[in-house]
């Protein structure tokens, strides 16, 4: 056998095992949800739980208004990739090709938002939307959810737009364009990657955003998915299988856009014909 | 690459921007200040922590309520108890939040203090008052804060008929029962079936063992009392069960206990109400009875007892008041509680509490009984911070690193402290 | 570029303008709230009226408070958990950047941690601790290792949490790094291998410094985050146990600000909190030229 065979028996042996560790728990949140009785723990191993029914996720696609919380939450996280993507290239653009006067504090000033704990930010946010009149409107959660987002999405943007060279644009210019078209017709196309990167982390920034989400939304209607799941928790007694069912579900059009996303993530796609 | 591009990418940005000025403009439900929406019906709000169980017949007495009333539209949202406190303290302080508020009766303490909720006892007259169980209400500062529509939070208890015929008398008949089922099925050296389990690192559950011991948390001036041999005795007869009685798991908590218990693999736990119907459901054959004295003979123990109620937001402007005053009594009625026992829950009116709804039930009369052997909850914003100095010194005796006498003097100390830090 | 003229003067602000906007509208005064606050002696008899009270927090959390070990387990647990983030889902970018067969499926599953909701798997984490039902101890066991008490003993606690924040987290670090990995040019390694270097030289002066404009930030970030990051620990070790001991500076405000009313020296505490990564990020940033671009 060859020393590339060995090499990827060898990668996959690694992998097979990383990714096993990594699917437990989440086996085991399967179990929970397949359990009759509402237990979060088990004395026993066993993934698939004596006496398993689908009762909890009948309950949660047909009895619990899933429908409302899974369209509230689709809406409010589309909207915020849409706008963090939007925001955060341009915004990256300037940062990463333009040398201004306040480049550098404004590229640390996006980083510094996030060093406050955020737990003492909920109640003055509180205070702000009110004043605002933002509370318990999709609006109020896709400005905090932007904002949460768009830090990582400069960043990241940024850092991808320098890795491209700027022979590319000047080309461009050469040839007639305006800055703003080279930007759009060459650097965008091969920053699929990071928008790819910008796009998941944006979704993710409030789709699964249980705290910001409980300060600012209060009408059922309303109920974005986490919250929907906390409607099944009580005090102490949690209807642990609905929950569980109700999580694995959370998680789907997550991993649904990852796998979407995912050829952007593939190389070969970017730098192909380009000369360093 | 093209102006085909150029333009999807055009189109998306418009569209966003599109998107994101409709969502400014469109939005869900207004808050509850807005009394002018629909100007035919007004509209109530509640903000509740209710179980899922119970929930499903509050959906019912609401929708027969708005059928009798078609002039009144309530709607209640949900929250965990914490999640509760924090933001209805939010919302009442900025001017708004819901017109009821439902939780725990200490949640009171708080809310009294930053005055964001109604006194009753000048809004109910004495004579509906009078007919709630004697210890439903609460008294702060001369005042009652919230109307109950159920009792208890207690404690008891709890065995499985099945391996356990009758509830022990004494806690040394408990553990010489718990011990013959603490068996090691596989012989690995430690048990797979525990005699008892319970929620050993909340202070919650320390508080049986206090009183039996002669104890309690405070004085009658609110101050506290945890440094007391009665305390020494309790975290010294918890730490027991656990290491050198062995009945009870190395790391039990509430979770372990419920799935032991569910399990069948545990005949004693100590758990409350809320729970009581779920563990019928799972098919357990359920008998209760008061957490029983430490001793033959010695000092009954007193769980903490407490009620869950209405409380009404200081900021309902006048014109709604009376409406939300009628959702109050509807809900604090007899007609309305009169389910609670159905799902194991005390009611607090007394027309159902001597009703053969409950006295009839062998299991409702145990909780009774337990109910009434029990000792008030205290509601001051104080006790917040007594829970918080006894939690963790309680964790460090039942690990093992901290001694009982020395564990009784910390959380006295610590208690001193966070009360004055926290009332200023 | 084009000539320095006032209208490109102008271009740059247009482009960034929106998005500090909306940074400014929604962190800004909340911020201001803060440090107005953490002058005054706000907590739950003086809610609505909080009076002026200097730098009294201030100075109860330099002399009396707990502050330098929780800082101590703070950085603990941001150190730890961040580089076994970046070295797990940067091992896991290069095994599955080139050709592997079933490469979609396994990202697809890797991702999984970052895709659940946090409560459920914290506390199916926590499960997996027990001491004596939980998965880890009974794998331990088959391993011929003795039970740890996971929950109840201090350092075991917090490594509890440790691990599984470290299993939420690696996911992202390795889509950073996937994506990352896009933007470096294959001629690179094939003028590399051309030279006959080997893998590890191929790794060190290629693979990483070409990562550096996309890792950095996600470094900084990442440090900030998770030196903030409150859930997980507290669904763990259910606010600190045991006995307080499993406290990050961010949980141990929560309890100060939310269970004791203590708003106004929960918000001098966060002042510090964000001073120290305020310092921190600006040396760090200045020390890996993080600012700059590669080319």
């Amino acid at each position: 056998m060859t020393s590339a065979r060995w090499k990827s028996i060898l990668r996959h042996l690694v992998l097979i095992v990383i990714t096993l560790a990594t699917i437990y728990p989440v086996l085991q949140v399967i179990g929970i949800s397949l359990r009759p009785d509402d237990r979060l723990y088990s004395t026993s191993l066993a993934l698939i739980p004596k006496g398993a029914t689908l009762q909890a996720w009948h309950n949660v696609l047909f009895e619990k208004p899933f429908g409302t919380w899974l369209r509230n939450s689709l809406f409010i996280s589309v909207v915020v990739t849409l706008l963090s993507i939007t925001l955060a290239s341009t915004a990256a653009y300037a940062f990463a090709r333009i040398r201004f006067r306040g480049r550098q504090a404004g590229l640390m000033g996006f980083l510094v938002t996030q060093m406050f704990p955020a737990t003492m930010l909920l109640l003055p946010t509180y205070v702000l939307m009110a004043r605002l009149k933002l509370i318990d409107t999709p609006a109020g959660l896709i400005i905090a959810y932007v904002a949460t987002a768009l830090p990582f999405c400069v960043w990241t943007m940024k850092g991808f737009y320098e890795s491209i060279p700027r022979e590319l644009e000047e080309a461009a210019l050469i040839d007639g364009l305006t800055p703003f078209q080279a930007f759009l017709r060459i650097v965008l196309p091969l920053s699929t990657p990071a928008l790819a990167i910008t796009a998941l982390f944006s979704f993710m920034a409030g789709w699964s955003e249980y705290i910001v989400a409980r300060v600012v939304i209060s009408s059922k209607g309303l109920y974005t998915l986490p919250l929907g799941l906390a409607d099944m928790a009580g005090t102490f007694q949690t209807e642990w299988a609905n929950y569980a069912a109700g999580s694995l579900l959370v998680c789907l059009p997550v991993v649904t856009l990852f796998i979407l996303l995912n050829r952007f993530l593939v190389s070969g796609l970017t730098l192909g014909g380009v000369k360093g | 690459m093209s102006g085909r591009c150029v333009h999807e990418l055009r189109m998306i940005v418009v569209a966003a921007l599109i998107i994101g000025v409709g969502a400014c403009g469109g939005g869900g439900g207004s808050t509850s200040k807005d009394g002018r929406r629909g100007a035919s019906a007004t509209k109530i709000v509640i903000w509740e922590q209710m179980d899922p169980k119970e929930v499903t017949r509050f959906d019912r007495h609401l929708n027969a309520y708005m059928a009798a009333h078609p002039e009144v539209r309530v709607e209640h949202s949900h929250f965990n108890t914490e999640d509760l406190r924090s933001q209805f303290q939010n919302a009442a302080n900025a001017g708004g939040g819901p017109d009821l508020v439902y939780g725990p009766s200490d949640q009171v303490g708080p809310f009294s203090v930053l005055k964001i909720i109604l006194p009753l006892d000048t809004l109910i007259p004495a004579s509906t008052l009078a007919n709630f169980h004697p210890a439903a209400f609460d008294t702060l500062d001369g005042h009652i804060w919230a109307i109950p529509d159920q009792i208890g939070n207690h404690l008891v208890l709890v065995y499985n008929k099945d391996l356990v015929p009758t509830a022990p008398a004494d806690f040394n008949a408990l553990i010489d029962a718990a011990r013959k089922l603490t068996v090691d099925d596989d012989g690995d050296g430690t048990p797979d079936r525990y005699g008892l389990a319970f929620e050993t690192n909340e202070p919650f559950w320390l508080i049986p063992f206090l009183t039996a011991s002669g104890g309690w948390v405070m004085d009658a001036t609110g101050q506290p009392t945890l440094g007391t041999p009665a305390m020494v005795d309790a975290l010294r007869f918890l730490a027991d069960l656990k290491n050198k009685v062995g009945i009870v798991p190395k790391e039990c908590n509430y979770q372990l206990m419920d799935t032991l218990f569910k399990e069948k693999k545990t005949p004693f736990i100590i758990n409350g109400p809320w729970s009581w119907q779920d563990y019928i459901d799972s098919g357990i054959n359920l008998g209760l009875a008061p957490i029983p004295p430490l001793e033959p003979g010695g000092r009954r123990p007193a769980p903490m007892a407490a009620a869950k109620g209405y409380s009404i937001n200081a900021n309902v402007p006048a014109e709604r008041k009376a409406a939300v005053l009628a959702l109050l009594e509807y809900l604090t009625s007899p007609e309305v509680v009169a389910d609670f026992p159905d799902l194991l829950i005390l009611p607090s009116r007394r027309e159902i509490l001597d009703s053969p709804k409950v006295t009839g039930n062998p299991l409702l009369v145990a909780s009774r009984q337990a109910y009434e052997a029990g000792r008030r909850m205290p509601v001051t914003p104080q006790m917040r911070a007594i829970w918080d100095a006894m939690r963790p010194v309680q964790q460090s005796v039942m690990n093992g690193s901290l001694r009982p006498e020395a564990a009784a003097a910390q959380m006295q100390k610590d208690a001193v402290s966070k009360i004055a830090a926290m009332m200023n | 570029m084009a000539a320095d003229s006032s209208r490109s003067r102008l271009f740059p602000w247009l482009l960034v303008g929106p998005a500090m906007l909306v940074m400014a509208l929604v962190v800004f005064y909340p911020f201001v709230y803060n440090v107005g606050i953490a002058f005054s002696d706000m907590s739950l008899r003086t809610f609505r009226n909080p009076g002026f009270a200097g730098f009294r927090h201030f100075i109860e959390i330099f002399t009396t408070s707990p502050l330098y070990t929780i800082l101590g387990k703070t950085v603990i647990w941001t150190v730890v958990n961040v580089t076994f983030h970046v070295a797990i889902g940067l091992s896991l970018a290069l095994l599955l950047n080139g050709p592997v067969k079933g490469r979609n499926i396994y990202r697809a599953l890797l991702i999984l941690p970052w895709a659940m909701p946090q409560y459920i798997v914290a506390l199916t984490w926590k499960g997996m601790f027990n001491y004596q039902y939980g998965a880890v101890n009974l794998i331990l066991g088959r391993l011929g290792v003795p039970p740890v008490s996971w929950l109840s003993d201090a350092t075991a606690a917090f490594a509890s949490a440790i691990i599984a924040n470290i299993w939420l987290g690696f996911p992202f670090m390795m889509v950073i790094c996937l994506g990352g990995l896009q933007s470096i040019p294959k001629e690179m390694y094939e003028a590399a291998d051309i030279d006959g270097a080997p893998a590890w030289t191929k790794f060190r002066r290629i693979t990483l410094p070409l990562l550096k404009p996309v890792l950095v930030p996600a470094i900084v970030l990442g440090i900030v985050w998770t030196f903030n990051s409150l859930n997980v620990l507290w669904l763990i070790t259910e606010g600190g146990r045991p006995a307080n001991q499993s406290h990050i500076l961010v949980t141990w405000i929560y309890n100060e600000a939310f269970t004791l009313y203590r708003y106004g020296y929960a918000a001098a505490f966060s002042i510090i909190i964000f001073l120290i990564l305020l310092g921190f990020s600006i040396l760090f940033v200045r020390q890996t030229r993080g600012t700059e671009a590669v080319y």
